[in-house]
């Protein structure tokens, strides 16, 4: 196909503002697919995507549209992840196309992470079509959300498409604009080849599959190619497009999307936003910075029985296989046993790793409360990474502390102000900026919708702030976060004790003044999950040797079988049997037993 | 005594059924009970065999619903194969069912202990369970039995009850203390899911069974009892010296027992099997020669045999002879649950003098916790 008719695109959009739906349409109508096939082969690729709503990988598919005109366009519709997590992959797509469809709800408007990644379309210089989703919803404002864009974006009315990607209305008409606005590949096929790697999975049989743009010259099955960034060499076994399912093809020319087959075991040698080119000979440069996605989320992954170690292990190998930015090492807790630190780009990641886990090998896990990677200067000068807060130094010994801290952007209606700077200033947030979006109605009032900028150590995020900022502000508020690089900290670890014996999994690294509220806050949730023992436990929280909070769990005292006849025993018997079971799903702190349900609702702790 | 068996006869039948009930027994199924107990004898013929009864309980359902002339035609088939004829043969009564005539004949036909389900001496207990009667007919009934000359009577009472306070179980045990029954047996309530006092407890009409207070009413049971004279001699059971129920005493001794009726379990040459708890497959399947009216079947290996009467002589105040207990398990208790008795004796739940294990007090209301550390380990 000639360069001139190929249109490589991809939906910007925030979560549940139709990205899916429409992608589902424009396959509909541009690929001239039924809704059942799109399901089985486009959406089908992981369970977990569909329950959450997300898109974890991107995906490519290549349509064969004729426009009104009666010319032959061949597009490409490039899936881009929407959460903030995964905000490289995200830039790492958008860099494969030439545009972008921004969706946005017709009901909500512009949200702090559209903004994010519709920066990040704007500065690789992609053509953006504003289109405006939902408008068959009761709610829906176009002509609010219309101005919101030109004021905030400064894209025309007569620019942007009002649609609904579930009725289909508009939709053709986007095709066609597609078709126009968005300029061909500009790539030389002339030149030594140079392709974008923009997702890559590994595949039991294939070994790894990248998710290739190529920019300049040709990639042919069979040839020797190199990755510029990562070193690797390798020889391409298959290459093809989706269509929607994979489709095997002699070559891929510039401006073409599709996938190659490497044979690789690892996608750590065959990462996002490498470049692909001959060997030997070839391109030298790059065709974006290389960069590997770094963790900013560490926490402790342990199965919940011990003899499932070998399991676990296994399995994040296997994870990781799949996912480079998932980093894990082995890590030994005296309560916990054998588990692994294990680093993630945000919680969601998190989440979702841990989820997958579960899911797809069958483990029963305890995580320890998320926390940030410190960088601990020592008085002797040493300079430590810590990422568990059980390596953290004793005080005397620490000269300096510093942290990661994230610029943070939230997208609210003006109404919420109040209680939303309530919330950043409990989180340790710094008020840098408000921006004023455009005007907007909800809960029967006209106000103004703005975007406030805050700064905040990334360590305050990682509990309760999201679900606080969204139940302060009704749901309305969104948020984005970026990272701004590491400042100084003053910074205690809180211990926590259950029947006099510290257990590792529950400390965590935090500001000096919150100690006692947060300790509190522990140990009333311990008191609440941990059932009531043969004897009296207590529970404390303590700053060193300082105990800041302390709660008493009392003895149980009733625990019998009333009756026990003889039409009984059997029956009884297997209530017992049923008790003996569920004691060995607790884990052991000393001889207190803790259910694993403690260890997730103390992380979820603010 | 050898070859001697326990016999449990079911009658599956009440006027209505309780709130917290979980047994089977059925509502509305009165005209059934004359071919139940024509089937009932057909059973006692096939199970019992040439063994020989010492001992008979008439438990449900409400057994007093059953007409004198069924019952009598029942004893005389049982007496005809038990080892004498002044052995226990107990009925439960509900208060309500039972006239000084009807008592009077059962006595007359051999029934010689009566289990009295009084529950409560409070009516708003009583209410709140379902139970049809009210606390005068409760010492109505006792005035009954006593004019009946039955001489041995249990009265059962439930504690732990959603919203009954400390102060009305004082009443109600005081109360019954004054009736000068024989026996207590005094139970916790404890629900079952399904129950309608559990959905009640479910959607937030009732408040939960707080455990701490079915302790404290449990402690105050024992200090009163032990001042009345009542020997505790089982976890939920209290009777003047020479009353214990011989036939309770079998389950807890892990002897064998054979179980007739609907529902009804038997333990016999290392099995516990129990009947249908349908009372329709019941009446139309179970033949002299053998319909199959099974619904379970377990064998119990010596393993698991052990491993029970240790966990049922450990209900029994005297708990588990250390010496017979050997013997007659081929085994070393000391040597099995070395590692469960000694951290059992750190809790203070169980003490060891050498010649007998048994629960402390503290370990009474914490019995599960020993109980489930007795389990053998592997269990299919």
């Amino acid at each position: 196909m000639n360069q001139d008719s190929i249109r490589n695109f991809c939906i910007i959009a925030h979560i549940d503002h139709g990205k899916s739906t429409l992608a589902d349409r424009l396959i509909e109508i541009a690929g001239g697919m039924g809704r059942a096939k799109i399901t089985e082969q486009v959406m089908d690729s992981m369970e977990l995507e569909r329950e959450r709503g997300i898109t974890i990988k991107a995906k490519a598919v290549r349509l064969n549209y004729k426009n009104r005109a009666g010319h032959q366009f061949l597009l490409n519709l490039i899936d881009t992840p929407g959460h903030v997590d995964f905000s490289y992959e995200v830039s790492r797509t958008l860099v494969a196309c030439e545009g972008a469809v921004l969706v946005i709800d017709a009901t909500q408007g512009i949200q702090a992470q559209t903004l994010a990644n519709i920066y990040i379309a704007m500065e690789h210089n992609l053509v953006v079509i504003p289109v405006i989703n939902k408008i068959d919803l009761p709610g829906s404002e176009p002509e609010r959300v219309m101005e919101e864009i030109e004021s905030v974006l400064g894209y025309k009315p007569s620019e942007t498409f009002l649609i609904s990607a579930k009725t289909g209305q508009g939709v053709s008409e986007l095709v066609e604009a597609i078709v126009e606005r968005i300029p061909p590949p500009a790539g030389d096929l002339n030149l030594p080849l140079r392709a974008l790697i923009f997702d890559s999975r590994y595949d039991d049989y294939k070994g790894v599959i990248a998710y290739v743009r190529v920019v300049d010259g040709r990639l042919q099955k069979g040839s020797k190619v190199r990755l510029i960034g990562e070193g690797t060499q390798m020889e391409v076994l298959e290459l093809g497009y989706f269509s929607p399912g994979p489709t095997p093809a002699d070559s891929l020319q510039a401006g073409e999307v599709g996938y190659i087959a490497t044979g690789l075991k690892s996608v750590a040698e065959c990462r996002v936003g490498d470049t692909v080119t001959v060997t030997p000979g070839g391109a030298r440069e790059p065709l974006i910075g290389y960069e590997l996605p770094k963790p900013m989320v560490y926490a402790g992954v342990y199965p919940t029985q011990a003899d499932d170690y070998a399991d676990l292990r296994e399995a994040i190998e296997k994870l990781h296989l799949n996912d480079a930015s998932l980093t894990f090492e082995p890590e030994s807790s005296p309560i916990l046993g054998q588990g692994f630190r294990c680093g993630f780009l945000g919680l969601l990641h998190l989440d979702i790793v841990v989820e997958r886990l579960e899911r797809e090998f069958y483990l029963s896990l305890v995580v320890t409360v998320p926390g940030v990677k410190f960088l601990v200067t020592m008085t002797s000068g040493e300079i430590l990474d810590i990422t568990s807060p059980v390596d953290f130094p004793d005080p005397s010994e620490i000269a300096k502390i510093e942290e990661p801290w994230v610029k943070i952007s939230v997208v609210t209606p003006s109404n919420f102000i109040g209680a939303l700077m309530e919330v950043m200033q409990e989180y340790e947030g710094v008020y840098k900026h408000t921006e004023y979006l455009g005007q907007f109605t909800a809960l029967g009032e006209t106000g103004q919708r703005v975007r406030l900028e805050y700064e905040m150590p990334l360590r305050s995020m990682l509990t309760t702030f999201y679900d606080q900022l969204k139940s302060r502000s009704r749901g309305y508020a969104s948020l984005d976060h970026e990272l701004l690089g590491y400042r100084e900290a003053r910074l205690v670890k809180l211990d926590v004790l259950v029947n006099d014996m510290k257990v590792d999994a529950f400390s965590r690294i935090i500001p000096p003044e919150k100690a006692h509220e947060i300790g509190k806050a522990v140990v009333a949730k311990l008191k609440e999950v941990i059932p009531r023992q043969l004897f009296k436990v207590p529970l404390q929280a303590a700053i060193g040797g300082r105990i800041v909070a302390r709660e008493d769990i009392s003895a149980r005292r009733k625990d019998v079988l009333a009756k026990c006849y003889g039409g009984d025993i059997t029956r009884k018997r297997k209530l017992l049997e049923k008790q003996k079971e569920g004691k060995k799903k607790m884990k052991m702190i000393g001889q207190v037993e803790v259910p694993k349900e403690a260890f997730l609702s103390i992380m979820k702790l603010g | 005594m050898n070859g001697s068996i326990a016999l449990y006869v079911h009658i599956p039948f009440c006027i209505q059924k309780c709130s917290y009930c979980s047994f089977v027994s059925y509502a509305g199924r009165q005209n059934d009970i004359e071919q139940y107990c024509q089937v009932l004898i057909k059973e006692i013929r096939r199970r019992v065999g040439k063994r020989l009864v010492k001992c008979v309980y008439f438990g449900g359902g409400t057994p007093s619903l059953i007409p004198i002339r069924c019952i009598e035609n029942l004893m005389e088939k049982i007496l005809s194969i038990s080892q004498s004829l002044d052995i226990e043969v107990s009925l439960e009564a509900n208060p309500g069912t039972i006239g000084v005539q009807h008592l009077k004949e059962l006595r007359r036909i051999g029934v010689n202990r009566l289990s009295i389900g009084a529950q409560s001496l409070d009516n708003r207990d009583l209410e709140l369970m379902g139970r049809l009667h009210n606390s005068a007919a409760v010492i109505e009934a006792m005035k009954s039995a006593r004019s009946a000359r039955f001489d041995n009577i249990n009265l059962d009472l439930i504690y732990g009850i959603p919203g009954q306070s400390i102060s009305s179980w004082k009443q109600t045990l005081e109360g019954a203390i004054d009736l000068e029954p024989e026996h207590l047996s005094l139970y916790g309530l404890s629900l079952e899911s399904g129950t309608e006092m559990m959905n009640l407890i479910e959607c937030g009409a009732l408040p939960q069974i707080n455990p701490d207070d079915s302790a404290d009413q449990y402690e105050f049971a024992e200090e009163i009892l032990a001042g009345k004279g009542y020997h505790h001699y089982e976890i939920s059971n209290w009777a003047k010296a020479g009353y214990e129920c011989i036939h309770n005493l079998v389950y807890w001794k892990h002897e064998e027992y054979i179980g007739v009726g609907a529902g009804a379990c038997s333990y016999l040459g290392g099995h516990r099997f129990s009947n249908t708890p349908s009372l329709d497959k019941y009446l139309t399947s179970f033949t002299e020669e053998g319909g199959e009216v099974t619904e379970s079947d377990e064998p119990i290996n010596p393993e698991l045999a052990a491993a029970e009467a240790a966990i049922l002589s450990l209900r029994l105040d005297e708990g588990i002879n250390i010496e017979k207990y050997n013997q007659d398990y081929n085994t070393n208790l000391i040597s099995v649950y070395n590692k469960q008795i000694d951290e059992l004796e750190s809790y203070g739940l169980l003490e060891n003098d050498g010649v007998n294990i048994k629960l402390t007090p503290k370990g009474r209301l914490l019995g599960n916790e020993v109980f489930w550390r007795f389990l053998p380990e592997a269990i299919e």
